[in-house]
């Protein structure tokens, strides 16, 4: 037997993704006649009975044939966003995880090639059959767009970025099946996700949290609308739309698609940088210190550029989408938003800003295990400190940052919605910084000590404890009025409520209930008391732990079991 | 520890290894060293750190600390290079369930690179042949028996001719003849240059196969040698003596018993006037023992040292580790 080196001839470069080892693999096992016959038929019939149903039903007199042939269109599209993003997203996760379940994924890991050849090779290899789903209802598509005379500009528009969206998904179930171990999960996890994507943050976005609209085909899908339906639907649709301004981040104007594909290659790079990471070295944490705290203000900075122009129009406010029934039911007067939707929506960013930072922690954080190797390798190469930027290094400095960008970004855009035009005059108080600052600094810290000192496990379970008090004051809110000022109290317990208690106690616009303006304000001064003490403690007690961590790995060399 | 793959030297260089799980240390600051064209088995009970070693030198886990070279080539820094020359067979192979055996092999070795798909398939041919499994070539790998599966990675293991091999209990579940067929494919592999570090419970064949053996207990290398050299290490701490008297003494076990060294006299059979004993000495305090014996006035008629088995010193060791900390003895 020979023993010379192992290959013959070098890897084909990782753009020829249809060269790739992995993609081939896939396309060898998934592709197979049989299962993939049941599949196809499957969705040709799908495909069919909508297009010839939907084509039929519009064939009225007066219609003309172009605009016959559009109307399936929409149908067609929302059958390849079930194949591509719901089915496809979660056959990554679940492949993925089933792979690692099984222990094949090791021989994977083994294969010489790059990390990024390898997260290519998964990315277009696992939902092959799902991708040749997608291209069997092209021909229904394509004669919809050919016969509809859908101008070609929205057509690439829409399903360039109906593609990179699919992209962004499956990269985000990769990731799931990648960190969950139980393959049902990560299934229902990824797919989960994209119905969040779909249902909740469309509903965000008009509390002003306007950016994570762009992580779907929304945007893009209405503004290609009119093309998309009849032409008589499509220009009422065009003379709604026209009320509706381009993309605008800060100062630039942007077209929804460029935005759109800009915020998802972004966020595809993202995931990307996450999936190298664990493939280059299994333990890694997904994002290192510099780069999650780099994302926490590249998403704070999108959120603030993407909603603080839209202030002065007022697309901002929730109920600026009522504009025109307003009007209508007020017999012609000028619509303004309610200062209750401005607390509600100042809230929402704290929530998020919150959530973010919860996330990022997540991310970055080490676990005690982690925490002992690194001090060990550190003692062993003979240096007195982990370097900051390190994975088994303490999170603290990391989540001070990310707390003062929170707080300064959640000021901004609420300083900015208090001193418009629509609420003349109103002055944003400085102490609501400090208010601020206080909820994300209680939450974030708490969150950070719980999981660097006590694990995982602990920090969840007090996650999942912090909405119980939200449930129960909802519970005691719903069931009588008088008992609303111990549903205030109970709900304040949480620190998912602190944000919005933060802006009702502070900002000077809010018309509140009585009940309300005395109730809020001290439950949310007390219990912010209660949190920063809890908070002081944790940390007190996290950095005697680490110390002992240091110590036992600094001070000798004795780390045998027999010395435990 | 160099770049570049090398032929001279070690085929594995591994210093201070250490691997951390929480407090339990696994791996616990390891230096070994296996020349190219050895097979070298590395035995330990459970838990004694061999599997832990192994995922370190297959590139799958990070150690706490420590330096590992394969063929030359950096492991923990040049993952991608030393993943060339590597083959790795971990323990209960796992096989993908939606592949046939022969797409199993090409898959891998289209990501080793090796070459087009008429030489792909000719290697893959080749490695089932060596593993005889060519009549099972178009099989579904779910539909293999144990036996083949193993055999099956094994022929994976082979594809892209490592430089060093590292192998996980690679008998188990192989029947008897395959064994020996796996036996003679190790040291067939070894000849050729390539260096082979294998695991396996069956103490009793890896000592037929294996060139030179390393005993591994709780993260540390015991002893490392060829299988006498060995044997001899761990089992001069403890050994068993059989003493034959001509007439019959019945003070003669009470007296032993009072021996330094002597650790327990186990039988004392008066039929056959036979001594049975457990004694921890060196070969220094053995003699003296025997001459202690004769300045008795017992008549020795036999005294015989049985040497240890591999089976032996491992049950004793694990023994060891099970009982609490403080009473353990010999090594």
């Amino acid at each position: 037997m020979a023993t010379e080196g192992s290959a013959l001839n070098g890897h084909p470069p990782t753009w020829k993704i249809w060269e790739n080892p992995i993609v081939r693999r896939y396309a060898r096992s998934r592709l197979r006649p049989r299962s993939l016959g049941v599949a196809l038929l499957i969705t040709l019939m799908l495909a069919a009975f909508l297009f010839f149903t939907i084509r039929a039903m519009a064939d009225r007199p007066g219609m003309s044939r172009s605009d016959v042939a559009r109307v399936p269109l929409i149908a067609l599209l929302v059958l390849q966003g079930l194949i591509l993003f719901v089915l496809a997203t979660g056959q990554m996760a679940a492949a993925m995880t089933a792979e690692a379940d099984e222990g094949v994924i090791d021989y994977q890991r083994l294969a010489p090639m790059t990390p990024l050849a390898k997260v290519i090779g998964y990315l277009f290899g696992l939902p092959i059959r799902e991708y040749v789903l997608f291209l069997a209802t092209m021909p229904f598509t394509l004669f919809c767009l050919v016969r509809g005379q859908v101008p070609m500009e929205f057509a690439l528009q829409l399903y360039g970025v109906f593609l990179v969206a699919a992209v962004l998904y499956h990269l985000t179930g990769l990731v799931a099946g990648t960190v969950l171990k139980n393959r049902r999960w990560a299934f229902l996890s990824s797919m989960g996700l994209v119905f969040v994507l779909y249902t909740i943050v469309p509903q965000a976005s008009k509390m002003g949290l306007v950016y994570f609209k762009y992580v779907t085909i929304e945007p893009v899908f209405k503004e290609c609308l009119p093309h998309l339906l009849p032409r008589a639907a499509g220009a009422g649709v065009q003379t709604l739309q026209n009320l509706v301004p381009p993309a605008r981040f800060f100062n630039l104007d942007l077209p929804q698609a460029v935005f759109t594909l800009g915020t998802q290659f972004v966020l595809i790079g993202v995931l990307i940088v996450m999936l190298w990471r664990r493939w280059h070295r299994a333990e890694s944490h997904l994002l290192g210190k510099f780069g999650a705290t780099g994302l926490f203000a590249w998403v704070q900075v999108m959120l603030l550029g993407n909603a603080l122009p839209l202030i002065e129009r007022g697309d901002v406010f929730p109920s600026s989408a009522m504009r025109r029934y307003f009007q209508f039911r007020e017999g012609g007067q000028e619509w303004a938003p309610e200062p209750i939707e401005t607390v509600f929506m100042a809230g929402a960013f704290g929530l998020v800003t919150l959530l973010m930072l919860w996330l990022m922690i997540s991310l970055m954080t080490p676990n005690r295990d982690r925490q002992i190797r690194g001090w060990r390798r550190t003692r062993k190469l003979g240096q007195r400190s982990l370097s900051i930027g390190s994975d088994p290094a303490t999170t603290f400095p990391w989540v001070a940052i990310m707390v003062m960008m929170g707080a300064g970004g959640w000021f901004w855009f609420t300083k900015e919605v208090i001193e418009s035009d629509w609420f003349g005059g109103t002055e944003m108080p400085i102490e609501a910084l400090g208010a601020f600052a206080l909820v994300l600094t209680a939450g974030s810290f708490g969150y950070h000590a719980l999981l660097e000192g006590k694990g995982s496990r602990a920090a969840a379970l007090c996650a999942i404890l912090g909405a119980a008090p939200l449930l129960l004051g909802t519970v005691l809110a719903v069931t009588s009025q008088g008992l609303w000022p111990l549903a205030i109290w109970v709900m304040g317990i949480s620190p998912l409520a602190g944000p919005l208690y933060a802006t009702a106690t502070v900002l000077p616009v809010a018309d509140l209930h009585p009940d309300l303006v005395r109730g809020v304000p001290r439950a949310f001064w007390f219990w912010q008391l209660v949190a920063c003490l809890g908070t002081v403690d944790l940390l007190a007690r996290l950095r005697r732990s680490r110390r002992a961590i240091a110590q036992s790995s600094l001070s000798d060399g004795d780390h045998s079991p027999a010395g435990k | 520890m160099t770049g570049k793959a090398e032929t001279s030297g070690a085929a594995i260089e591994i210093r201070d290894l250490r691997v951390d799980y929480g407090d339990f240390v696994a791996v616990n600051d390891i230096n070994l060293s296996v020349p190219y064209g050895e097979v070298y088995g590395l035995v330990g009970p459970n838990g004694a750190g061999k599997t832990s070693t192994f995922r370190v030198l297959a590139t799958l886990m990070e150690p706490t600390y420590g330096e590992v070279a394969l063929a030359g080539i950096d492991a923990l820094e040049e993952k991608e290079e030393a993943r060339r020359i590597l083959g790795y067979m971990p323990d209960l192979a796992p096989v993908p369930a939606d592949l046939k055996a022969w797409e199993f092999l090409d898959f891998y070795a289209d990501t080793h690179a090796l070459g087009t798909a008429s030489e792909r398939k000719a290697r893959v041919d080749e490695c089932l042949e060596i593993v005889s499994l060519s009549d099972q070539r178009n099989s579904w790998c779910k539909q293999l028996s144990r036996g083949q599966t193993q055999r099956l990675v094994l022929a994976k293991t082979l594809l892209h001719r490592p430089k060093v091999m590292i192998l996980d209990e690679p008998a188990s579940g192989l029947d008897p003849l395959s064994r020996r067929e796996l036996r003679h494919s190790l040291q067939g592999i070894a000849k050729d240059g390539a260096s082979v570090l294998v695991s396996s419970h069956i103490l009793s064949e890896l000592a037929e196969m294996c060139s030179s053996l390393c005993v591994m207990n709780q993260g540390k290398i015991l002893a490392a040698g060829t299988a006498d050299e060995v044997r001899r290490e761990l089992g001069r701490s403890e050994r068993k003596i059989t003493v034959v008297v001509l007439e019959r003494c019945d003070e003669i076990a009470a007296w032993l018993e009072r021996q330094e060294g002597v650790l327990e006299v186990a039988e004392f059979e008066t039929n056959d006037q036979q001594i049975t004993l457990r004694f921890t000495g060196d070969d220094r305090q053995q003699a003296d023992l025997l001459t202690g014996m004769i300045q008795q006035g017992v008549a020795v008629k036999a005294f015989e040292e049985e040497s240890s088995s591999f089976e032996d010193i491992l049950v004793k060791i694990a023994e060891d580790n099970r009982k609490p900390e403080g009473t353990t003895n010999g090594n």
